[in-house]
């Protein structure tokens, strides 16, 4: 493991299950994870191995059954609703499949959403430049293309400069192409301002790019590999 | 087995519920208030309508000073004269040991005939009086109900100065009396003012008036000409002091029956259309929101062959759900609260029984008319669901785009990026919006138009009593007597100011139009009985002129300087033409004014008067009014103090209840489209909103975000509300001015804040129901989808 500064994540025995009526789905079985500051990690895993439900309660979104995660030495498993919030607030960035932009405002604005309510933010217009939209800060979602309207998503993510930035399948509804340049957005801002990285993909080639790769099965981490070098995603083969 | 289609639709109203409930209560009330207001209307029409036909209420009315009752045999004669009854009306004086006000008795001679003769009681107690009896004695009801007065009990009335004891044998009602004013009043004081029946020979001696009588009933054929009866009932009493006759539209408790019923029925015209719109603009915004929600269904259902015909079908059925469900609960409500009016207005006004009419035909127009409307609010909507080509229905539509209404946005102020959403959002959906504010103005509007009144009333009362008519008492003699009994009133115990004054009847005309009025003579420049100029000035009264009352100038078509007819009705009964002096302000009754001695001029008499206006030292009131009981020559007296605590007490004893009734609906109205406008804001938004959860924007703050749509609404919404209640108040000022009185249109600041802050009030209500959905957004479950 590499673990050579702060642990920025961990959990430990982290357990979620669903019910619905008499069934029982056992989404998280124990999980047991660490992260460093800064580092980009990628998850794989099957459709329903408990990757989102993960990447959810790490984030904030939702809540486990049982076991604990901690944020540095705050434990996330004790927060209330308020204290969630308050999290995600000041520490998280999401990226999502379906970039969630408002369509009512602009890529500049859709972002300023963001900075108006954080505590230490970058100008929108940095964030954007980031993500290499700069021109495009006066478009509504529905003039850009669905690779844009991602980076636009990426830099609302990245603009209150989070210690931690989480994505599900931010590939997911894109080519591979645009998919590419979404990958260097995230690299970059990983590189530049160093935020900690956790990408959720299907694509087992974004591997290469990574720190280090996590594979999800029936619920827990089943194949951890770290990279000694990684790649930049312009040399990955998709 | 109920076809697929219909069991979604079934389904959706249960999904639904709430919404569908806001809408069809909206509707309801439409149909409630059309029901209402007629029913009401035409219960009291057809009870006054049978009360009058099976107790004979005459068709026109004539007093004289004394004519001799072989008189009767020519006006019986008269050409489509049914039935004429000589009768003996006088007021007399109350002399009850429990009152020391004054308070006045009308006293009415019972036909020789028993229970025959027109204008017959209705006994509800007791029974007549023996024809024979001097002593006894049938009172109204609603006098003897003040005074707890029982077949049996005594009291004592003045008659022509002497003070008789009398017996009761009877409680009755009149439809000559439906509304008892007593004189000199402005409303109806059931404590102040009776009507007690008595057997002729007594009246006969009491007012000297054997083999002769003082009023004449007529009843005529049906289709008869009243002029023409009238025009010969006067030729035949003018000898004998007729003041002229009367017809029933002009009979003071049919007259202000009549009133009451006009303003019930505008009501009843005014309201419903209002609600009907606003549940029509309901339908549209939520059923457009469903069909949006729906397309790929939509695209689905055509793809594997449903017609368009089938589909509009099932939006139309689901539509006409919702308007059956209103429209039941409407006519349910409106049938109760129908009745219950038109018992409220039974027993205030006394009728003997009351006839609810059922009449289907007005059912059946609410009934389509709210189904129409709603019908008319789903056309649009439903129009554009059927329109969708299939292949486009089931992709997803076009994501929402901002560019062309935003550019006036981007030179906002520094606005924060969420209020910015709720702009755009407000802007890009005018339709939407539109309805919206106009759904609540209405409910401002109609706060407005009831909550008016309460300071039209403190402004008439202002006018009325504390600055036109000042004096503490007035006293009408029985007769006209000379000035000097002026002074007289002087030296009574408690009086500190004595007035004169002097009324005759008269019929005033120009050109073809005219009215009939007293004339009232008053100083130069009167101190306690004033007349008042449209601005509120005190006015001295002209050389020789008249001045007359808006009203009065309205009807007539007058204005300062015309000439008009004056034919008085008393006295050498002279017509003479008087020029127009000024318009003054006046709210009860139409008037006009002369200098006494003007006055006395015209009319060919000395100097002489009617009555004094007095101010009365409050220490000695007991006292005076006691003294003024005790003096012959006194007609009857009226407080100012005791009419204006009466007026008060029965306008807000109707208003509250008017009032509740309108801020009841005016809330369904502001509930209604606020639940409805945010339930779709949220569906519309739920996805953003979620997102912005997720963002780490707290409840507050994205509750905050579809609140502050909803303020916006609501804020857009007040000056266009106090816009159209202002218009809805001056319909109803017009609907409800008569001759008998006017209603000032005075809007305070304070009626329209207090209508906005019911609204605001009703508003919050309904969002607060939102804001458990808002908390409840399911952010991982929107992270998951796509739209
Ligand atoms: N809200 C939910 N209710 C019930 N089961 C759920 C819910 N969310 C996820 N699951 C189940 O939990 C398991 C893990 O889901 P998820 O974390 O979304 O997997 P992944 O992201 O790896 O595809 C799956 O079996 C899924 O069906
Ligand atoms: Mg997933």
């Amino acid at each position: 493991m590499a673990i050579d500064g702060k642990i920025i994540f961990r959990t430990k025995g982290l357990t979620k299950i669903y019910r619905s009526g008499a069934q029982e789905v056992h989404a998280l079985r124990r999980v047991d994870f660490q992260a460093a500051r800064g580092e980009f990690i990628v998850i794989l895993g099957p459709s329903g191995s408990g990757k989102s439900t993960f990447l959810n309660i790490v984030g904030g979104l939702d809540t486990a059954t049982a076991g604990k995660a901690w944020f540095g030495d705050r434990e996330l498993t004790a927060l209330d609703e308020r204290g969630l919030t308050r999290y995600r607030r000041d520490h998280v960035g999401f990226v999502f499949q379906f970039y969630n932009l408002v369509p009512s405002l602009t890529a500049h604005e859709n972002v300023a959403l963001v900075t108006e309510i954080a505590r230490r933010p970058m100008s929108p217009d940095e964030a954007l430049a980031l993500v290499g939209l700069s021109d495009r800060r006066d478009h509504f979602p529905a003039q850009l293309s669905g690779g844009e309207q991602q980076r636009v998503a990426i830099a609302r993510a990245i603009a209150k400069n989070p210690e931690v930035l989480l994505c599900d399948e931010p590939t997911g509804a894109l080519d591979s192409v645009t998919g590419i340049r979404v990958l260097e957005a995230l690299t970059q801002v990983n590189r530049t301002i160093g935020t900690t990285t956790l990408v959720i993909t299907h694509n087992a080639a974004i591997r290469e790019i990574a720190d280090r790769v996590l594979r999800f099965a029936d619920g827990r981490i089943v194949d951890e590999t770290v990279n000694a070098a990684r790649k930049s995603p312009a040399e990955v083969s998709w | 087995m109920i076809p697929p289609l219909r069991r979604k639709m079934f389904r959706d109203l249960l999904r639904l519920w709430a919404q569908v409930l806001a809408i069809a209560l909206v509707l309801a009330a439409g149909v409630a208030t059309l029901i209402l207001g007629n029913g009401a209307y035409s219960s009291l029409h057809e009870t006054r309508a049978r009360y009058y036909d099976s107790y004979r209420f005459a068709d026109v009315f004539a007093d004289v000073t004394r004519a001799p009752r072989a008189l009767m045999a020519e006006i019986a004669a008269i050409e489509d004269v049914l039935a004429a009854e000589a009768r003996i009306v006088k007021l007399g004086l109350l002399d009850l040991p429990a009152m020391t006000e004054p308070g006045t008795m009308l006293l009415v001679s019972l036909p020789e005939g028993g229970a025959r003769g027109l204008n017959r009681l209705h006994l509800r107690q007791g029974r007549l009086p023996d024809p024979q009896s001097a002593r006894e004695v049938v009172l109204s009801e609603g006098f003897a109900r003040a005074h707890r007065l029982r077949p049996g009990d005594s009291l004592a009335v003045l008659m022509n100065g002497q003070r008789r004891e009398m017996t009761v044998t009877g409680i009755a009602l009149s439809p000559e009396f439906i509304y008892a004013l007593g004189p000199g009043e402005m409303m109806p004081d059931p404590r102040r003012f009776g009507i007690a029946w008595l057997p002729r020979p007594g009246m006969e001696a009491a007012y000297d008036l054997e083999s002769a009588f003082s009023n004449v009933v007529l009843k005529l054929a049906p289709g008869a000409s009243v002029d023409r009866a009238i025009e010969a009932l006067d030729r035949l009493t003018a000898p004998y002091g007729g003041g002229g006759a009367t017809a029933r539209s002009d009979q003071t408790s049919h007259a202000f029956l009549d009133a009451e019923l006009r303003q019930l029925s505008a009501m009843a015209r005014i309201l419903p259309p209002i609600f009907l719109l606003v549940a029509a603009m309901l339908v549209n915004i939520t059923l457009s929101r469903l069909i949006t929600l729906e397309r790929e269904q939509i695209g689905l259902l055509k793809a594997i062959g449903y017609s368009s015909r089938a589909i509009a079908q099932h939006y139309l059925e689901f539509v006409l759900a919702i308007a059956a469900l209103g429209i039941v609960i409407g006519l349910a409500a409106g049938v109760w609260l129908g009745a219950g009016l038109a018992q409220l207005y039974a027993s205030f006004f006394s009728f003997p029984f009351l006839v609810f009419t059922r009449d289907p035909q007005i059912y059946g127009v609410a009934a389509a008319v709210s189904a129409a409307s709603a019908a008319g609010g789903a056309l649009f909507a439903v129009r554009a669901a059927i329109a969708l080509p299939p292949a486009i229905a089931m992709s997803p539509p076009a994501p929402a785009d901002y560019r062309a209404r935003t550019g006036f946005l981007r030179r906002r102020l520094s606005l924060r990026q969420t209020d910015v959403m709720i702009l755009r959002h407000l802007v890009h959906w005018p339709l939407r919006t539109a309805s919206g504010v106009l759904g609540m103005a209405m409910s401002v509007a109609i706060l407005v138009a009831s909550l008016w009144s309460f300071g039209s009333i403190d402004h008439m009362i202002d006018v009325t009593f504390t600055r036109a008519e000042r004096h503490d008492a007035r006293v009408v003699f029985t007769d006209t007597r000379p000035a000097r009994a002026a002074y007289a009133m002087r030296q009574m115990p408690g009086v500190l100011a004595a007035e004169p004054f002097r009324a005759v009847s008269a019929q005033i005309s120009h050109r073809n139009l005219s009215r009939r009025l007293s004339v009232i003579g008053k100083p130069e420049t009167p101190l306690l009985s004033r007349v008042l100029s449209p601005d509120l000035r005190p006015m001295t009264m002209p050389e020789a002129g008249l001045i007359v009352s808006e009203a009065l100038a309205e009807a007539l078509d007058v204005r300062p300087g015309d000439r008009v007819t004056v034919e008085f009705l008393e006295g050498a009964r002279r017509t003479v033409t008087l020029p127009v002096s000024g318009v003054s302000l006046g709210y009860v009754g139409l008037g006009a004014a002369m200098e006494l001695s003007a006055l006395n001029r015209a009319l060919g008499d000395g100097d002489v008067i009617s009555g004094v206006g007095l101010l009365i030292d409050d220490a000695e009131r007991d006292a005076f009014y006691a003294a003024a009981k005790d003096t012959p020559t006194t007609g009857f007296v009226t407080v100012t103090a005791l009419t204006v605590a009466r007026f008060k007490e029965t306008l807000a004893e109707n208003i509250t209840i008017m009032i509740t009734v309108y801020v009841a609906l005016a809330g369904i109205i502001a509930v209604g489209v606020v639940y409805n406008f945010s339930r779709i804001a949220l569906s519309e938004q739920g996805r953003e909103l979620a997102s912005l959860r997720v963002l780490g924007f707290s409840r507050r703050e994205v509750a905050g975000i579809l609140l502050g749509e909803l303020v916006a609404i609501v804020l857009l919404a007040q000056p266009l509300g106090w816009f159209l209640g202002y218009l809805m108040g001056l319909g109803m000022v017009s609907a409800f001015s008569s001759d008998l009185y006017r209603v000032p249109f005075v809007i305070r600041p304070d009626v329209y804040a207090t209508a906005s802050l019911i609204v605001g009030a009703a508003a919050l209500a309904s969002a607060l129901a939102i804001r458990g959905r808002i908390n409840n957004l399911n952010m991982i479950e929107v992270l998951k989808t796509r739209e």
